[in-house]
């Protein structure tokens, strides 16, 4: 049985930052990954990556945009946090390898990215989070940390309430194995994929959430679900915002800038939450492009757009056939980020013994009802560093009853792999929940519809548990894979829909058309959920502000 | 829309011979190649192995043969590229070892030669306290090789690598590349003295192959270009192991210089040296029996050498 101090689970920004922070606190280390880490989904980030590096700028100002950016449900000191650490980590980042963009003097460059009161994000062209993922990995060898590629875990090994490994599946040989280790981080990215269609990578499943919740984890959030206005026609591409705060319009299709008519001074720089929903709003009412807007560059020096955004041109062109310079660009508002996910300290603690998350599958409260952009790859960052740091501190453990648990395992999972063919099937299962979601769990959101999903989703639930399977092999067992992951997105589904149903008020993200005001009375508060055996047992808990107090948030 | 899929199917468990399995699919007009794989896996037939990950052309995970060209699978529509049959065929990459179906073996091709070119920076000393203050133009050349994805394509259409699967090959030379021209890195001459031996940059034999085939337009093969012309601006010109490159790049030179035409038996003799020439005694042979070699050896200047000479001088001036 493999054994490490520290276990990684998670090839992504976060994951990669907290193995490298493990190791430089001296921990033996390692990472598993369901794909290699240069193709995971921290790759696909674009826009750049806050910090107050400008002379005129401040952590503060930073932390304030954060703040309302979020409607005020972060928690201020996290966020405070967040803005202090990350001239830092930016500098850190230069100092590995980052190609940054520089301005005129050679420092670097900042641009302008939606919701922001100035322009504050470091960049590199269009594929910043692309530069950031191969300059970690390169220093993840460096480090010298071993790393398993294409093992997915699926499930925490506990002792005493404390997490002392995992059981990972091989996809090579496809025997499942136990790992036992001091500490355990996830980062293993969102639950986006609960959503059709959506930005998201086909591994964003969830696996984090719903391993932790099951292990007895806080969930914190979980309502807040980020569409992105920029969901290119195709495949759902998402083009970075910064097409908009680079002064990008957005028109119906009566060619008016609809934005304006929500975010009088913002407009299309408003932050995305209100992006989405006024987009949303206009296809809803038959003011769309069919079902889509137009992103509309065509006054933008064209020249100067391409240079800006290599990539996007290129990827605009060959999955849409339109011309981002000359054509107006046809999007929709797709599934982006789950806000929510395991509650976690600053320090990544999860409050169960051992276990930590960062990245997209944490909740540390930062992004509190809405996340800006060139916020999400800072969090994966800090605190990921966090985590990884203070998961090397955690003393040795034994680790007791993993055989036990690894047999427990490999019956559970020999179940779902050899269930008979049936008519059921995974995939077509997942594709109904994401339409559901998407549907009754989306952008705008009342009870009725809520209480559809929650009954839609049983259904579901009932339906996978008669999934049938077809493949007999071993090896590279993507079917298998499918399967798990269902279970683990309808797992987040239903924790979801059930934390939606009970805020009722509108703030950030969530919007329930039935509750359409803010109400800061009763609802100033995150949502917490705990698994119970008849489903989500839902608490609240209350924001920690310290210097802004709540106001109107008008843009 | 209606289109016949032919998929290559392998699988190492089960033993059998590897072949082509067909299956008719019935898409919506702008499916994807990835969407009738995924129809095929969680409709049909389960068993089927590949791999994919963002679903829109941005990791380089789901690179195909697809009728018979590399591809990325989940951004080639299938209607761009059904033959007259309405058939599409799926496959492996050409020169890797397949796993299974249209898994195959990344670590041979791909990964294991980019960690064997030290893919790290050395940071130049002092680190400065801040980030450090570089022209934004010194770093271009870094985000263009940056944009690399890592879809092999390059690699697998590389003319060298099917003779000598040692050799390290456009992708992981594109990552070096990354190293030495950055600015922020310490180690550019440790990085050129190494990447001059065997099986490195003076192996490739710019077929430009690996340009026509990346997706990304990094121009893998001018960029091995680069290593060589920074490696001879440095005055290396080989490696410890293979000096022949270096003898072979001067006396190449200077008999086109001199004469404006290339002196093959002076390169012979000055790349290989006086003893190892016994060595090329066969060949010699060979190619005098088929005429190719006049006896007595002469090598007269060409007309207009003077002309060429003077190309050499002020391309020299060009570069000094």
């Amino acid at each position: 049985m493999p054994r490490h101090e520290v276990l990684i689970v998670g090839g992504g920004i976060a994951g990669m930052r907290a193995a490298l922070a493990a190791k430089e606190r001296g921990a033996d280390v390692a990472l598993l990954s369901k794909v290699h880490p240069l193709r995971t989904h921290s790759g696909t980030s674009q826009g750049g990556i806050n910090a107050a590096m400008s002379r005129d700028d401040s952590p503060e100002a930073h932390a304030f945009d954060t703040v309302k950016g979020g409607d005020y449900l972060a928690d201020q000191d996290t966020v405070e946090l967040l803005a202090t650490a990350a001239s830092g980590a930016l500098v850190e980042l230069d100092h590995w390898g980052v190609p940054f963009n520089r301005d005129g003097d050679g420092r670097l460059d900042l641009r302008w990215l939606c919701g922001a009161a100035r322009a504050r994000a470091c960049y590199v062209d269009d594929m910043t989070g692309h530069a950031i993922l191969q300059v970690l990995y390169e220093q993840l060898l460096k480090a010298d940390i071993p790393t398993y590629e294409e093992w997915v875990t699926t499930r925490l090994v506990l002792d005493e309430g404390a997490c002392v490994g995992v059981v990972a599946l091989e996809m090579a040989s496809g025997s499942l194995e136990a790992f036992s280790a001091n500490a355990v981080v996830l980062a293993t990215g969102g639950c986006a994929r609960a959503y059709e269609p959506t930005g998201a990578a086909y591994g964003v499943a969830g696996e984090g959430v719903s391993l932790a919740y099951r292990a007895g984890a806080t969930l914190m959030d979980m309502e807040m679900v980020q569409f992105h206005p920029l969901g290119l026609r195709g495949r759902g591409l998402i083009l970075t915002e910064a097409l908009l705060s680079h002064g990008g319009y957005l028109v119906n299709g009566n060619g008016d800038r609809f934005a304006l008519k929500y975010a009088p001074s913002y407009g299309e720089r408003a932050p995305r939450d209100i992006v989405a929903r006024a987009a949303e709003e206009e296809i809803l009412s038959g003011r769309g492009i069919q079902e889509f807007v137009g992103l509309d560059l065509r006054h933008l020096d064209g020249d100067q757009v391409k240079r800006q955004f290599p990539l996007t041109a290129h990827l605009v062109k060959a999955q849409a056939e339109v011309n981002l310079t000359t054509d107006t660009v046809p999007v929709r508002p797709v599934a982006h980020r789950t806000i929510g996910g395991v509650r976690v300290n600053a320090d990544g603690a999860t409050g169960v013994g051992g276990l930590y998350a960062a990245g997209g599958c944490a909740a540390t409260g930062v992004h509190g009802a809405n996340g800006l952009g060139g916020d999400w790859l800072l969090e994966a960052l800090i605190f990921g560093q966090r985590a990884g740091a203070s998961a090397a501190e955690r003393g040795q453990r034994l680790s007791r009853g993993v055989e036990i648990q690894l047999e427990e395992e490999k019956r559970r999972i020999a179940e779902i792999a050899d269930r008979p063919a049936s008519l059921e099937r995974a995939g077509t299962i997942r594709v109904k929940l994401g339409q559901t979601m998407r549907q009754y769990v989306g952008i705008l959101r009342d009870a009725s519809g809520l209480e559809q999903a929650a009954n839609t989703l049983q259904e579901l639930r009932a339906r996978s548990q008669r999934a049938g399977t077809t493949n007999r092999g071993k090896r590279y067992n993507y079917e298998l894979v499918g399967s798990l992951e269902l279970e683990s997105l309808l797992t987040v589904a239903e924790v979801i829909a059930a934390a939606a149903r009970a805020r009722e008020e509108s703030r950030g993200v969530h919007v329930r058309q039935d509750h359409p005001s803010r109400d800061d009375a009763r609802w100033l508060s995150h949502t917490l959920a705990f698994r119970r055996l008849e489903g989500a047992t839902l608490s609240s808990k209350p924001v920690v502000i310290t210097k802004w107090k709540p106001e109107g948030r008008r843009y | 829309m209606q289109a016949t899929f032919k998929v290559y199917r392998f699988d190492r468990e089960t033993g059998g011979k590897p072949g082509f399995q067909s299956y008719a699919l019935d898409l919506p007009e702008d499916a994807t190649v990835l969407d009738g794989l995924f129809k095929i896996r969680e409709e049909m037939d389960g068993s089927l192995g590949f791999r994919a990950s963002c679903n829109r052309g941005l990791c380089g995970e789901c690179t195909l043969r697809i009728n018979r060209g590399g591809r990325l699978a989940c951004i080639t529509r299938i209607a761009s590229v059904l033959t007259k049959d309405r058939e599409v065929s799926v496959e492996p990459v050409r020169n890797v070892l397949v796993l299974k179906d249209l898994v195959y073996d990344v670590e041979t091709l791909l990964w294991k030669k980019i960690k064997s070119v030290r893919p790290w920076l050395d940071p130049a000393r002092p680190e400065p306290e801040r980030e450090y203050v570089v022209p934004d133009e010194k770093l271009r050349p870094v985000r263009n090789a940056m944009k690399c994805y890592y879809c092999g394509l390059c690699d697998e259409g590389c003319s060298v690598i099917p003779f000598d699967k040692t050799f390290v090959g456009p992708a992981a030379l594109t990552k070096a590349y990354r190293f030495v021209s950055d600015p922020r890195d310490g180690a550019r001459a440790a990085r050129l003295r190494a990447l001059g031996e065997p099986r490195g940059i003076w192996d490739c034999v710019h077929c430009f192959e690996a340009d026509e085939h990346c997706p990304r337009g990094i121009e893998p093969t001018q960029r091995i270009v680069d290593l060589r012309d920074a490696a001879v601006a440095a005055g290396i010109k080989s490696g410890t192991k293979n000096p022949q490159v270096a003898r072979h790049y001067d006396s190449f030179a200077a008999s086109v210089r001199k004469s404006g035409w290339l002196d093959e038996g002076r390169l012979a003799l000055e790349t290989w040296g006086v003893r190892r020439i016994f060595d090329l005694l066969p060949i010699a042979w060979r190619a005098f029996r088929r005429g190719k070699l006049p006896v007595p050896y002469r090598h007269p200047k060409r007309k207009g050498a003077e002309r060429i000479a003077r190309i050499f001088e002020k391309v020299q001036g060009k570069h000094s």
